[in-house]
């Protein structure tokens, strides 16, 4: 009886799903460009230096690995899981960097090296969730703190200056006609990820995932593997942000990336991508970590302590997870 | 083994703990023959329909598929076989397309790195839609807010659209109206004459009697009745899923 009622209705249904897929697909992104838009202005009306090239330079070459991790971090969030490890990935992939480079080690083993680390760190996190079915939480919670103590014991504590010549540190620092080359490799990064989650089978299955893995599974697509792709995105791209930040700094540091993790995350729900998987935008990300950029900076620029800061971090967190919750998730 | 028949199991057997879901269970099916399969609730129907799909692994049994004995041990193996089911949860994902979710798993893809080809994906999906005369006005649409008749029809659309050898249909009329059980049940007449085998899960007696060539009882994860179609009577079929089927010769 009320089957017929509903296909009664379906013309109706129709309409508040297109509707409803616009709003879902666009509306958050859109809003959250709203809020960027009025928290530039702000920052530009309450100080000078906001709205210069040189502040907008740092601003974007300082997002550069931050975008680079968001755009991993979508997929992983998008399959309904976590990845808590990416900060402490990032540190010691900076520490790794610096380590090898002052050894002796020419740029590109080094590069190899990092990023298999990463790779590893990930296939490990991957493999636990997607073959044990061990909460992504718990999992990359424990790998946060493994992977953090191994590059406290890389670097002894100290932070490692990056010694002799070498071509790496133009991730960092260099620039191509005028771009800085870390920006050009967040662009890129950012484009393939753009395709990848919105116009592949993988994107596909990494959406299905998050909003029925059991049915993605029973199409006969390998699921697990799926997943554990998702955690190498992860932790290759906090790799590779190590190694980025490292050639910028010009040094290694395991100290470096506490709380990063939380930063991706907050930048990745703000953007609107589903907090229980299901939903992922790529555009929403990169917005969502312009965003927490631009509310960093312009509040450094201000001159609030930087005690203060982390609190209206935390806010920005909790305010992205509520939103997020309640206006833009799946579950019902 | 037996030439004739399309697919064979033997002795089914899963337990998930203490409850022994199916206790030596026996299936076969001939190409072109409609099999109704019918039970109590709890009964172990739709256990015995994911092992065959290969979403669900057996404890004990045997496969046999045109003859050739076959382990199915995952739902890719199961589809290489032309096996096609219709979940009775559908197994649909919400947030996903009705063209993405009709071809999930199996995209049209072009250039590197399976980019999906959106043009052959919403074209070929909207083609089986008006095939089967389903009535969504959009392939780019979100399952999530359609209605239980649109959300079974895109899985049905699915089940049909790598011809299937044998199709599993476990409840697939439950959320339909009137027209729309009728477009199934001529679905499946349609392709019984093509030769494929159907297995047909459903509480609407009547529509049993209408479609299948024979009726298989589940009681408690056994099979306590099996016989051709014009055996039964709507009584005789109706004590036999109580739990106490007649003897045959008795009607
Ligand atoms: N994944 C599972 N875990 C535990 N018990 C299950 C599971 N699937 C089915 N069962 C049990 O197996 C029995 C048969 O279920 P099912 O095959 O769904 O019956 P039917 O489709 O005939 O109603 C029921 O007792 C059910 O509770
Ligand atoms: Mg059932």
């Amino acid at each position: 009886m009320s089957a017929e009622q509903n296909v009664y209705i379906s013309g109706r249904i129709k309409q508040e799903s297109h509707l409803k897929k616009f709003i879902r697909e666009n509306t958050s992104v859109i809003s959250i460009f709203g809020v960027l838009f009025v928290v530039s202005i702000f920052f530009s009306s309450v100080t000078n230096s906001f709205l210069t090239v040189n502040n907008f330079t740092n601003l974007i070459i300082q997002i550069a690995p931050n975008i680079i991790v968001a755009v991993a971090m979508t997929f992983v969030i998008t399959t309904g899981g976590i990845d808590l490890s990416v900060g402490s990935t990032l540190a010691l992939a900076s520490a790794l960097a610096a380590t090898l480079l002052s050894a002796g080690v020419n740029g590109l083993l080094t590069l190899a090296i990092v990023l298999l680390a990463g790779v590893s760190i990930g296939t490990i996190n991957g493999y636990i969730i997607a073959y044990h079915n061990i909460p992504p939480l718990i999992t990359t919670l424990a790998a946060m703190m493994y992977i953090r103590g191994i590059a406290l014991l890389v670097t002894g504590g100290y932070s490692v200056a990056i010694s002799g010549q070498t071509w790496l540190v133009q991730l960092g620092r260099g620039r191509l006609l005028g771009v800085p080359i870390a920006v050009m490799v967040a662009v890129i990064i950012a484009g393939m990820g753009l395709v990848a989650l919105k116009y592949t089978s993988f994107g596909n299955y990494v959406t299905g995932i998050g909003a029925n893995e059991e049915a993605v599974r029973r199409t006969g697509v390998p699921t697990r593997k799926v997943k554990i792709w998702t955690y190498i995105l992860t932790g290759s791209a906090a790799a590779l942000g190590g190694l980025i930040i490292a050639a910028r700094l010009g040094s290694g540091s395991s100290n470096i990336g506490n709380t990063f993790e939380l930063d991706i995350i907050a930048a990745v729900v703000l953007g609107g991508t589903a907090l229980f998987g299901g939903a992922g935008t790529i555009i929403g990300t990169i917005i969502g970590v312009a965003l927490i950029g631009i509310i960093q900076n312009g509040l450094m620029l201000m001159h609030v302590s930087p005690f203060i800061i982390q609190i209206i971090e935390g806010f920005v967190l909790l305010l992205a997870v509520f939103i997020n919750v309640k206006f833009f998730s799946n579950k019902k | 083994m037996n030439n004739e028949f399309q697919l064979e199991m033997k002795n089914i057997r899963k337990s998930y703990g203490n409850i022994k879901s199916l206790r030596g269970v026996d299936l076969q099916i001939k190409p072109g023959e409609v099999l109704g399969l019918v039970g109590d609730n709890g009964a172990g129907k739709s256990t015995l329909m994911k092992v065959l799909s290969g979403v669900v692994i057996p404890d004990e049994g045997e496969f046999y598929y045109e003859g050739k004995k076959v382990k199915v041990d995952s739902p890719r193996t199961a589809k290489n076989l032309h096996i096609e089911t219709v979940f009775q949860d559908l197994s649909l994902c919400d947030t996903l397309s009705v063209a993405n979710n009709m071809f999930l798993g199996r995209e049209p893809t072009k250039f590197v790195g399976g980019i999906i080809d959106q043009k052959v994906l919403h074209a070929k999906s909207r083609e089986q839609l008006n095939r089967l005369g389903i009535d969504i006005s959009s392939t780019r649409l979100a399952v999530e807010n359609m209605s239980g008749g649109q959300r079974q029809a895109v899985a049905i659309a699915r089940a049909m659209l790598f011809q299937p050898k044998v199709l599993i249909l476990d409840e697939p009329t439950a959320a339909l109206g009137v027209k729309e059980v009728d477009m199934v049940l001529k679905l499946i007449k349609n392709v019984k004459e093509k030769g494929v085998s159907v297995v047909l899960i459903t509480h609407r007696l009547q529509d049993l009697f209408e479609v299948c060539d024979r009726i298989m009882v589940l009681n408690e994860g056994k099979c306590i009745d099996d016989r051709p179609m014009d055996q039964y009577t709507l009584e005789t079929l109706i004590k036999s899923i109580m739990g106490s089927p007649e003897r045959t010769n008795a009607s």
